[in-house]
């Protein structure tokens, strides 16, 4: 008998990826990978949740009423009605990423968000018989995330804060096509094909930051991910060599460098080397620093000032930060400018002495006293302040009518990688989240089925939690006899 | 006034009426229609149709929309317009533009799945739908006006998944009657939604770049019209934070000219070309100078003796996408220089049967294939408004014979005859289509300006 070796040739970087996909499975995952990365998914079903109540995800959410079909997934927070996989993903993912109050990773995009809502809405999608573990999930949600990773490491142009295309609508969607393919257990020809699909779905400019459209960019990365994984599923062919050629995915790089992948043996997760952050309240990165800086500024004036906050003795603010033009707004007027502003969220932090939900609250954002503060606030953009989430500090000056200068400097917020938050504090985000959708039953319950994911059996119980159902509809579920659960 | 480049498009797009419209593009615009519906028609019968159409078919409920070729068929609206886009795509049949793209595949299954979608009260008519579709037109003309880049053959992004996204957009605001407001934004959410890669061109997906055009630029203008709002200066330059221009190295925005009494149409100047056989557009230029040097060829040997030929020189514009010595699937031997041109040696002709399997693979075409040689000479710009192609035969006698062409029959500067465009019409929908459906939809589009509904022509398909 002749012994062969299989050899798969993967001279592309594309079969490459393709292969690692394909033979990546649950035991390649560390201990490390998985904690972190069920951090971050709590963290973004709880984000999402609390945006099912947004404007814009309503406004989505009509629109994808107008499709339907047999086959159904779960709109986070919601009992009454349900959408076709496609639109669950899309409509989940503008939830999560509605008040930019999502994950953010470095080099810079939001992963989890153009992942998640797709791989949970696929796990649906799947025959009664074939049940999809938590594990599976976890693996395919890991998955989607390290293809991003690596996507971003071919550009030395992805370091930095994005200039030009948004990242989640570049390697989201790859990351989310990543995903689905796994848990579509895909062959390695249709997984590089659902990749050379994905490619002509990615891509959508920075412009549309700090807009009601900005939270699309997510939805649609997780929703296009998906349908490239479906269609390639179906046999469409792409480009097989999508990731290695400049007209392919090099396209939305100035400079393109693409690397084949680790092997499989021992693989080393990026999300090992590299942790999330995870936002304390919803806005862009960058504010996050600044809202730290400011708001121990606020405490420094109050004790020097007899416990009160001298706010009409302040003559001058000055803002030192990184120059990130879609974040400099010296007067936002909408939630999404507000979101993305340092002057904002510095006024905001020294009037209010916190971040929170509401400071982003129509009323809160044209408060007077803050308008003042507005107008007395500067930005400086020192040499040394590189706009990068791994490297930006920001420095806060409060110069009084007095000439007095009270200032401090920020260089690792509490949230940040570098100092991640505490599991008390993720669950009391999670729980403050949630609990303005869900009953405490569905709350508690994700947050053990997050917690234990890879020994769920069936990951439907998240999606049950999800909708809201109470568990005593949750038990009878678990006993139903029939095969689909017809919703309204 | 000073307007933005962004708000003065959505004026344009708001404000332009049918009075607007010349004779001229009229006229050239419903030839467009109809070469597009017949493309698409025989587009329904591609491999790559199936897929999209299965796909799209699992979310069936609110289906009101036709789909080319499949009477008992109806898909949601946005559905309807990728599946029928996806059709119109599939064999790079379509109509091109210059600067370059693939403008009608883009915006015309978007009207027609919208058309079907409006309420019986509101149906546009035949002059109102016309309008749209040159306000998608004109829309995606004067965006590639805005960058140098866009004059050449593409290398980046394809551009119908760039300006056709948008060409959607406003088409189909126009013709739900959006608002200035809702215009702006359905644009700024159109270029979120835009921009696919240069690399899936000669492969199956290319397709789903018109597809994904028409139906994502209907997407954005349905969304703007229930209030979602973007970025509303996507199409001005933002020093910074990128806006439309993005998907371009050079980019200078101009403000469109609010239509008072007159509006000069980009169609009137610059017309379309049509193709003649289902290949990408540089093909067509090397297969006229190939069939004029095969009789040339035959002239001098009596008959067509490939023994004869020694080298075939081809002399080309530099295009990597379209320089494919060997081609081993038909997305690609419409993306090959080297094989349309000995196809057209061979067999004195370029059709559909040219691009299927056997055809493809064939002994003597690849005997041919093996002689080509490729050469780019330095005035031979890859621009469609530029380029020519040459087709030279060496013989092993030493003798040489040439054919050139600057202008295929098909192109702008050599446009395709009534009767021409019609028998392309009818060879196409005669695929998929009874003789008597084929004329009424002749006599609609001939008619359009006078259709009192215009979703009779979708309901037609």
């Amino acid at each position: 008998l002749n012994i062969y070796f299989f050899f798969f040739p993967s001279q592309t970087v594309t079969g490459n990826f393709a292969n690692v996909i394909h033979g990546l499975n649950a035991n390649h995952l560390t201990d490390q990978v998985i904690q972190r990365s069920k951090r971050m998914i709590l963290d973004t079903l709880g984000v999402g949740l609390l945006g099912t109540s947004t404007e814009v995800c309503h406004k989505v959410t009509q629109y994808s009423k107008i499709y339907s079909s047999d086959i159904s997934s779960t709109i986070w927070g919601h009992l009454d009605f349900r959408l076709p996989p496609l639109y669950a993903a899309f409509v989940n993912g503008v939830a999560v990423h509605s008040m930019d109050f999502d994950d953010t990773w470095h080099p810079a995009t939001h992963p989890s968000g153009a992942v998640l809502p797709a791989v949970i809405a696929l796990s649906e999608a799947f025959p009664q018989k074939k049940k999809i573990s938590g594990l599976d999930l976890l693996l395919a949600f890991n998955v989607g995330i390290e293809v991003q990773g690596r996507l971003l490491r071919f550009s030395s142009e992805a370091r930095n804060i994005p200039k030009r295309f948004h990242p989640p609508t570049v390697v989201g969607t790859m990351g989310s096509a990543a995903a689905c393919a796994k848990l579509l257990a895909l062959d390695r020809l249709k997984c590089k094909n659902t990749l050379a699909i994905a490619a002509s779905y990615a891509g959508a400019p920075l412009a549309n930051a700090a807009t009601q459209t900005k939270p699309l960019h997510v939805g649609n990365a997780a929703k296009h991910g998906l349908e490239a994984a479906c269609l390639a599923s179906q046999g469409l062919q792409g480009n097989k060599q999508i990731l290695d050629m400049e007209s392919g995915i090099g396209a939305f790089y100035t400079d393109y460098n693409p690397q084949t992948l680790p092997t499989l043996q021992s693989y080393p997760w990026l999300l090992d080397q590299q942790d999330v952050a995870i936002k304390r309240f919803p806005a862009h990165l960058g504010t996050h620093w600044v809202a730290d800086a400011a708001s121990s500024v606020r405490k420094k004036l109050v004790e020097s000032s007899d416990n009160l906050l001298p706010l009409d003795k302040i003559e001058k603010i000055i803002l030192k930060v990184p120059e990130v033009k879609y974040v400099n707004r010296p007067s936002p007027t909408s939630e999404h400018e507000a979101r993305h502003s340092f002057q904002f969220v510095a006024c905001s932090a020294l009037v209010n002495g916190s971040m929170s939900v509401q400071s982003f609250a129509s009323e809160n954002v044209h408060q007077p006293a803050l308008r003042e503060l507005l107008c007395k606030t500067q930005l400086e953009h020192p040499p040394d302040n590189t706009p990068s989430f791994d490297s930006l500090y920001c420095e806060v000056s409060v110069t009084l009518r007095d000439g007095n200068t009270i200032s401090d400097r920020c260089d690792t917020f509490y949230g940040h990688w570098r100092k991640p938050l505490k599991k008390e504090d993720l669950e009391k985000k999670f729980q403050s989240n949630a609990s303005s959708v869900l009953p405490a039953e569905a709350t508690e319950g994700i947050i053990e089925t997050v917690y234990n994911l890879e020994n769920v059996e069936d990951c439907s119980v998240l999606s049950t939690f999800l909708s809201g159902r109470s568990a005593r509809a949750l038990s009878e579920k678990r006993h139903a006899q029939s095969n689909i659960v017809g919703f309204g | 006034l000073w307007e933005t480049v962004t708000s003065s498009f959505a004026s344009f797009i708001h404000g332009v009426q049918p009075e607007h419209l010349s004779k001229i593009v009229r006229h050239r615009s419903k030839r467009m229609i109809l070469d597009s519906i017949g493309v698409g028609l025989v587009g329904s019968t591609t491999h790559v149709f199936d897929i999209a159409l299965q796909y799209c078919r699992l979310y069936s409920p609110v289906a009101v929309s036709s789909v080319y070729g499949k009477p008992g068929i109806k898909l949601s609206p946005t559905l309807a317009a990728f599946t029928n886009g996806v059709a119109t795509h599939s064999m790079d049949f379509d109509d091109t533009w210059h600067p370059a793209t693939h403008p009608s595949g883009a915006i015309l299954p978007a009207l027609l799945a919208a058309s079907q979608m409006l309420p019986p009260s509101t149906k546009p008519n035949g002059m109102d739908f016309l309008l749209a579709f040159n306000v998608g037109l004109e829309v995606q003309g004067r965006l590639m006006h805005f960058s140098t880049e866009a004059h050449n053959i593409p290398k980046r992004f394809h551009p119908p998944s760039v300006v056709g996204t948008m060409g959607s957009a406003a088409a189909t605001a126009k013709l739900l009657s959006l608002s200035t407001a809702q215009c702006t934004h359905a644009l700024g959410i159109a270029a979120s939604l835009a921009g696919a890669p240069m690399a899936n061109a000669a492969t199956q997906a290319k397709p789903l770049h018109i597809g994904n055009a028409t139906r994502l630029g209907f997407e954005a203008a349905l969304l703007a019209a229930r209030g979602m709002e973007a970025n509303p200066l996507i199409l001005d330059d933002i020093p910074g934070c990128s806006g439309f221009s993005v998907f371009y190295s050079v980019y200078q925005p101009k403000p469109l000219s609010t239509p008072s009494d007159h509006h000069e149409f980009l169609l009137e100047k610059q017309d379309i070309a049509f193709k003649r056989f289902p290949a990408h557009l540089g093909m067509h230029w090397v297969v006229d100078a190939a069939l004029s040097v095969r009789n040339l060829f035959i002239h001098y040997a009596g008959s067509f003796s490939p023994s004869l030929i020694r080298t075939i020189v081809l002399k080309i514009p530099v295009s990597k996408y379209i320089n494919r010595p060997f081609p081993s699937s038909e997305h690609e031997a419409r993306h090959s220089f080297q094989f349309n041109a000995c196809t057209a040696l061979l067999d004195g002709e370029v059709g559909l049967s040219s691009f299927t399997e056997s055809s493809i693979h064939r002994q003597e075409l690849r005997e041919l294939l093996d002689k080509v040689v490729v050469e780019h000479p330095e005035d031979n710009v890859a621009n469609f408004d530029k380029m020519y192609g040459e087709v030279e035969l060496l013989l092993h006698s030493g003798d040489v014979l040439t054919g050139k062409c600057d202008t295929f029959y098909g192109h702008w500067r050599k446009p395709l005859s009534k009767e021409s465009l019609l028998k392309k019409f009818r060879s196409n929908a005669s695929h998929v289509l009874s003789e008597e459906k084929i004329e009424t939809i002749i006599t609609m589009v001939d008619n359009l300006e006078n259709l009192s509904d215009s979703s009779q022509l979708a309901c037609s398909l």
